[in-house]
């Protein structure tokens, strides 16, 4: 077989996006470190990420409802292979645990990292509570983490 | 509406690296099998679609650039694109062509080529305001499920490595497959590289280089070219809700797959799936994934998918065999990955499936999975 011959390119590429009315509101929130879900009128079911309409219903929705910054613990996992993270595409190393947190207040759950990487340590039921960066941006991570409440 | 058979297969061999040709090499390797295995000429093709995962690869408008390899050129030619679910949503879409009456032999034709792209930063450019900062890929969403679904139903770590060693065992029996381990064991898997808790190496799938088509025709074409087609007794794929937290424990609900499934078992008559199905062939892309499909398609009760994998029913010599192919576990082109269970249900059905042929298979079962929810299925059946 012949040598192979390699061609190189790279390329940065910037996305520049609208946030929409919903999550602009919400950005706002963060700013003070108040979470708010929107509302179905019809089903009443509370949604972060807050959207204007409800998928299921198939209505609008105009309705804002406060949500705590503490929650349950649906789901965890202690990630061990390094992966990129999607914000800066740099490889993150493990471990790194991630949770899915229904927000007191809210009926969907919160895909967010977990502080704790114990798995022994981490249960589906628990109670958890976000820490917030000191900087605030007006992006979910805002919120650094959750950890575990005794 | 018309009814529409599967008539010919054909799939490249999957492999994680696949430099020996170009992606409209590989498109083409698989739609020329497939002709093969049909009998017809490609002149003969009325339309094509294709499925992939354009940003794995980098490569914008794969239909432009791999529409000709799979012999679009003048003809009708599109990309279907849901996730995971794209091959199995092209299949429908090629089938809805064909019922529909507005063509009599379509193409349908999925690839990947992983090692040639970035699958990393193709799952990366989601969306911007949510799940870049808090998604953790395909690996850690199946691994935030699973530690829900262990709770639901206290399925346990062995019982999902049973399923990684049958579809390693069976791949084995497969020329295609990517991942064949003939001497694969429980303890093997358990001791396997800790990925994301629970999931370990060998419990999730590979990422491969590889294609995979059918040729789906009319009935008057179907038994013109075919003495025994796969006809298409049902069809249907299911859309859901866009972010992870918006799904209810979505591997022990897993709605959608629960709906498409009884959609097609209604059309094909199948009351009880277990009995009226000679084989399956679903989308899964990890062990756990295989034992939720089994609650959600009906094969067992809510919580007995552990028990069913331990009595042996899935296995090759079992009551009702899934994956006979070694599955997404043993070889995943994302974007052939479904069209690969439709065209192995179908080989089954039309009894050339080789070594991994179950004997008699007369209805069989596909299904496709994509991005937390999304799910299609369809039965396929030869009349006897």
């Amino acid at each position: 077989m012949t040598r192979p011959v390699i061609i190189s390119h790279e390329m940065d590429a910037t996305w520049r996006y609208a946030s929409g009315v919903a999550m602009e509101r919400f950005a706002n929130n963060l700013l003070e470190r108040r979470i708010e879900a929107m509302q179905c009128g019809e089903c009443k079911r509370r949604y972060l990420p807050p959207r204007p309409f409800c998928g299921n219903c198939r209505v609008p929705l105009t309705d804002w409802a406060p949500v705590a910054s503490e929650g349950v613990l649906e789901a965890w996992t202690v990630v061990y292979l390094p992966i990129v993270d999607n914000r800066t595409g740099i490889t993150r190393d493990g471990p790194y645990a991630m949770g899915l947190i229904r927000l007191d207040g809210a009926d969907t759950t919160l895909n967010h990292y977990v502080a704790e990487t114990d798995p022994a340590c981490l249960k589906v039921g628990q109670r958890v509570k976000a820490v917030w960066r000191e900087e605030l941006r007006g992006a979910i991570d805002d919120i650094l983490h959750f950890e575990v409440l005794e | 509406m018309r009814r529409a058979a599967i008539i010919g297969t054909g799939q490249t061999h999957h492999a994680s690296k696949r430099d020996d040709v170009s992606q409209p090499e590989l498109v083409r390797e698989a739609s020329a099998r497939a002709l093969l295995d049909a009998g017809i000429d490609a002149a003969a093709i009325n339309a094509v679609v294709i499925s992939s995962m354009e940003l794995f690869e980098g490569r914008a408008l794969p239909e432009l650039w791999l529409g000709e390899a799979a012999y679009a050129a003048g003809k009708p030619c599109m990309k279907v694109a849901t996730g995971g679910t794209s091959g199995t949503s092209a299949c429908i879409a090629g089938y809805h062509q064909v019922a529909s009456g507005m063509f009599d032999l379509v193409l349908v034709v999925g690839y990947e080529k992983h090692s040639e792209g970035n699958t990393q930063a193709g799952m990366a450019i989601v969306d911007p305001y949510w799940d870049r900062a808090v998604a953790s890929g395909a690996l850690g969403n199946f691994a935030l499920s699973i530690s829900q679904y262990m709770a639901d139903t206290g399925v346990t770590e062995e019982q999902a490595a049973r399923v990684a060693v049958k579809a390693r065992r069976n791949a084995a029996r497969n020329p295609y497959a990517h991942l064949q381990m003939a001497d694969i064991t429980v303890e093997k898997v358990l001791e396997s590289r800790m990925l994301a808790h629970p999931i370990h190496m060998l419990d999730m799938c590979p990422q491969s280089d590889g294609a995979c088509a059918i040729v789906i025709a009319a009935e008057k074409t179907a038994n013109k070219f075919c003495d025994r087609p796969a006809w298409i007794e049902g069809a249907a794929t299911r859309h859901q809700q866009p972010y992870i937290g918006d799904i209810e424990r979505r591997l022990t609900t897993m709605e959608t797959l629960r709906s498409a499934a009884k959609e097609v078992y209604a059309k094909a008559g199948i009351s009880d799936p277990r009995r009226d199905l000679d084989v399956a062939e679903i989308y899964e892309p990890v062990t756990y994934a295989e034992l939720a499909w089994y609650e959600a398609l009906g094969f067992c009760g809510q919580g007995d998918a552990g028990r069913l994998i331990e009595e042996g029913v899935t296995e090759m010599d079992g009551e009702l065999p899934v994956n006979p192919s070694g599955g997404v576990l043993s070889s995943n082109p994302v974007g052939a990955s479904g069209v690969i269970r439709v065209a192995e249900a179908a080989s089954q059905v039309l009894g050339r499936a080789g070594e991994h042929q179950v004997d008699g298979a007369t209805t069989a079962l596909a299904t496709g999975y994509g991005v937390y929810a999304w799910a299609d299925a369809l039965v396929l059946r030869a009349m006897s």
